[in-house]
């Protein structure tokens, strides 16, 4: 007989805390990888002619020399480029992992997720043309954010993201329909590995730079301490009550291992990068918590 | 079914407390993870099983406990009414043994009482009547056994009829089995069971022997009659046969009137081993073989081997008296020597030490004339002993004429113990002249005078006595033959059996039973399979 599940509240994905922290985040210096520039360069010249003024970002190397702002550089003696509407297509997209399986862990994995979606699109909105926010199951799965006064509703939007179970292969579909993909940053646990490795596979043969994220909990690590526990999983609403002593504790902990170097594994047969981004204190962030992501970002 | 002590029932309500006994522990806490597929290999690579309940289990533990509580309860079936007493009724009578297929009636009825026995409930209690010959009767578990009924024999002399009547009542079935020969009707009451023995048949009713022992010549009378299957007063070709312990083996086929007797006298010469003599009459299609045969057994005819003893001075008495004896039963007259072995020693005067320490006589074959049987004997001359007289019932003497013997000389004193056979009448006593002294299997015959003393060898029993001497001489070995009974009259006509129709049993009567060991069997069994269930 199944029991009833009560899935956790998340709680509050950007308190002040994190807001206050992402300004001086976004502020750091350094380029972040937006895909194959050439390619978008080419049809930039074709798509950028006209548009409406969004916004200002920082002046980058090989940037149409027409859209530079002269009066902004006259204030304040740095380049800016102006930001029209259609002029997006130095996007980067990241894919969000919306299944219940995300609700594991304490603090739940979904909440670093969402806090990791929130600084790699805020930092595409910083420095690169915009960041599209591929979330299969939400009413909005596919939101397009151009410059950094979008930076509020990106919060919101991301806010509002809902729990629903979609397999990886139709995220994957949802993120290849964009018209610009670029880096696609695909925040997820990846588990089970199984489940992944077609999806990934199939995003680099479509030429996508795919970097894989995980924001870990302590569960990836280790089983609770003990005691008799009701395993469940959110998202086949599989069950198994075990009791957890010392042997159990360690052989957990080494099949956890043997799921990482499979994760690993899997990005590394395609070619992509995938990090594992501790978030710390979820309560009181810290900068030094998230300058990981950036590091990552423009290494 | 019905419960005793329904009672017990009221530990059925146990059932919910074990229910949520059998549950497994709740687990303290829940754990959400996305690694399911971690925690299940981490439990199998540690041979470990997640507890859970199990309907199956549960079940079963209920099927014991209802088991158990329906067991204590009492559960029995009840008693069926119907008669619990069975009495059957087998004719065992001579005709029984004809045969059909090679197996006699007798056999088919036991096997029908055996199959029926089988399916008897065991209060049931059973009781056999053999009726016919010797009548037995076996009771409980002999009478399912059939124990000791014997073969067909004899005639049936009890009413089977009116044995039924008696016997049955509302708690008492009678079960007849019979061929219905020799019976005006078949018993009315009760469950019947008919064999069919219906045929021809030829018996041998007597064998009446005239025997020459110790010589070959054997006479037999055999009394035959025989009866056609269709039971018509047509005649019926047979055959006696004598065979086997004979020289001469005999067939004689003759033609008899159905149920008339016919008697056929049949002159044989033994063999002189002895053996069995079979006498046998063949007709074709018989049924009931065991009354046409006769097997006599005969003894080996002896070869006598007769010494001879005289004193010196005497006559040749002796010898010519051994030598008569000798063609008398067919021996032959051998030398007196100290190392011959013989069969019948003749003697006449003299002494010969027959005599033991207690006085009898040790060494019998032996006929003695005016002979002394011991040193310590103290004989007295008796002159011309008269008047004589001997026995009309001894078989020495008996149809004898001894009216002409005279003895000129005998000795008083010389004859051992014995039964006298001769003797000389004084007054009313007998003074005994010659005396048989039995011992059973051999015998020997001591006269008081002296063969040539008397003119006994010049009378013409004497050799008729010599052979009757040495036939007692041997005792029982020359009246062996022992000629078996024929069947009886009313068992040989096989062609007119009472007719009926055959009655099945009624249902018996079904005792109380109870059901409890049934109950605490399944639910042990509960039990046992719930061990191997996870």
């Amino acid at each position: 007989m199944r029991h009833k599940l009560t899935l956790p509240t998340t709680p509050e994905l950007f308190p002040k805390q994190f807001r206050a922290l992402l300004p001086a985040l976004l502020a750091t210096r350094g380029n972040i990888d937006a895909g194959r520039i050439e390619q978008l360069r080419a049809r930039r010249s074709v798509l950028s002619q006209s548009g409406t003024f969004v916004g200002h970002r920082r002046y980058e190397r090989g940037d149409d020399l027409r859209h530079l702002d002269w009066s902004a550089y006259a204030r304040t003696g740095e380049f800016f480029t102006k930001q029209l509407q259609e002029d997006d297509r130095r996007a980067i997209t990241v894919v969000v992992d919306l299944s219940p399986s995300m609700l594991a862990g304490t603090p739940p994995r979904r909440l670093g997720a969402l806090r990791l979606a929130a600084v790699l699109g805020g930092l595409a909105l910083a420095r690169v043309d915009g960041v599209s926010i591929v979330a299969p199951g939400a009413s909005s799965a596919n939101a397009r954010f151009t410059g950094t006064a979008q930076l509020p509703q990106l919060l919101e939007h991301l806010k509002q993201l809902p729990t629903a179970f979609v397999p990886p292969s139709s995220a994957v579909a949802l993120a290849l329909q964009a018209e610009s993909v670029g880096r696609v940053h695909w925040v997820s646990d990846f588990a089970p590995v199984q489940e992944f490795s077609r999806p990934l596979l199939m995003l680099r043969r479509r030429g996508a730079k795919v970097a894989g994220w995980i924001a870990t909990v302590p569960e990836d690590e280790a089983a609770p301490a003990g005691g008799y526990l009701r395993v469940v999983d959110p998202e086949t609403r599989a069950e198994l009550s075990v009791p957890v002593d010392r042997d159990l504790h360690d052989e957990l902990r080494r099949q956890l291992v043997l799921l990482e170097r499979q994760q690993r594994r899997m990005f590394a047969e395609a070619g992509s990068p995938l990090w594992r981004w501790d978030p710390g204190d979820f309560e009181h962030p810290r900068l030094a918590d998230y300058l990981p992501i950036v590091a990552a970002c423009t290494r | 079914m019905t419960l005793a002590s329904p009672q017990f029932l009221w530990a059925l309500l146990v059932l919910p407390l074990l229910w949520w006994l059998s549950q497994p522990p709740k687990p303290h806490r829940e754990v959400l993870t996305p690694h399911m597929q971690q925690w299940q290999l981490a439990m199998r690579a540690l041979r470990r099983r997640p507890p859970r309940g199990s309907w199956l289990r549960f079940v079963l533990l209920a099927m014991a406990t209802i088991g158990a509580t329906i067991a204590a309860s009492q559960p029995f079936v009840e008693r069926q009414p119907g008669p619990t007493r069975l009495v059957v009724l087998l004719d065992v009578s001579a005709s029984m043994a004809a045969e059909s297929g090679g197996v006699s009636a007798f056999e088919q009825a036991k096997q029908k009482l055996l199959a029926q026995f089988a399916q008897l409930p065991e209060h049931v209690e059973v009781t056999v009547l053999r009726c016919g010959g010797e009548l037995r009767r076996r009771h409980g578990s002999a009478a399912r056994a059939l124990q000791d009924l014997g073969e067909p024999a004899g005639a049936l002399h009890a009413d089977l009829s009116g044995l039924a009547r008696q016997a049955a009542d509302e708690d008492c079935v009678v079960w007849t089995l019979t061929d219905g020969q020799g019976m005006q009707q078949l018993p009315s009451v009760g469950a019947l069971t008919r064999l069919d023995t219906r045929g021809g048949n030829a018996a041998i009713d007597a064998v009446r022997i005239v025997d020459a022992w110790p010589l070959k010549a054997l006479q037999l009378e055999v009394d035959m009659v025989a009866y056609p299957a269709d039971g018509s007063d047509d005649r019926v070709s047979v055959e006696l046969q004598v065979l086997g312990a004979t020289t001469n083996e005999q067939r004689y086929s003759c033609w008899l009137r159905s149920g008339v007797m016919l008697t056929r006298t049949v002159e044989l010469q033994r063999d002189k081993l002895g053996g069995e003599l079979v006498i046998q009459l063949i007709m074709a299609g018989d049924r009931l073989p065991a009354d046409h045969r006769f097997v006599l057994t005969l003894p080996p005819l002896p070869a006598p081997r007769i010494a001879a003893l005289a004193e010196s001075d005497a006559s040749n008495f002796a010898g010519v008296a051994a030598a008569t004896l000798a063609e008398e039963v067919g021996g032959e007259v051998v030398a007196n020597t100290s190392d011959a072995s013989v069969g019948m020693l003749l003697v006449d005067g003299g002494l010969v030490p027959l005599l033991g320490d207690d006085g009898r006589v040790v060494k019998r074959r032996a006929l003695t004339f005016g002979t002394r049987l011991a040193d310590s004997v103290d004989a007295e001359v008796w002159r011309s002993p008269s008047p004589l007289d001997w026995s009309r019932s001894s078989p020495l003497t008996v149809g004898l004429d001894l009216s002409e013997l005279r003895i000129d000389r005998a000795w008083r004193g010389i004859l051992p113990a014995g039964e006298p056979f001769l003797w000389q009448q004084d007054g009313d006593q007998r003074v005994p002249l010659g005396v048989l002294v039995d011992g059973g299997a051999t015998a020997s015959m001591h006269l008081a005078f002296r063969l040539q003393d008397s003119n006994l060898p010049l009378l013409a029993a004497f050799p008729q006595l010599l052979r009757r001497a040495f036939v007692r001489s041997y005792g029982e070995a020359a009246t062996s033959i022992v000629s078996p009974t024929g069947a009886p009259a009313s068992e040989r006509n096989l062609s007119a059996p009472a007719v009926g129709e055959d009655r099945a049993l009624p249902e018996f009567a079904v005792a109380e039973q109870g059901l409890a060991q049934w109950f605490v069997l399944a639910g042990l069994l509960a039990l046992a399979l719930r061990a191997f269930v996870r």
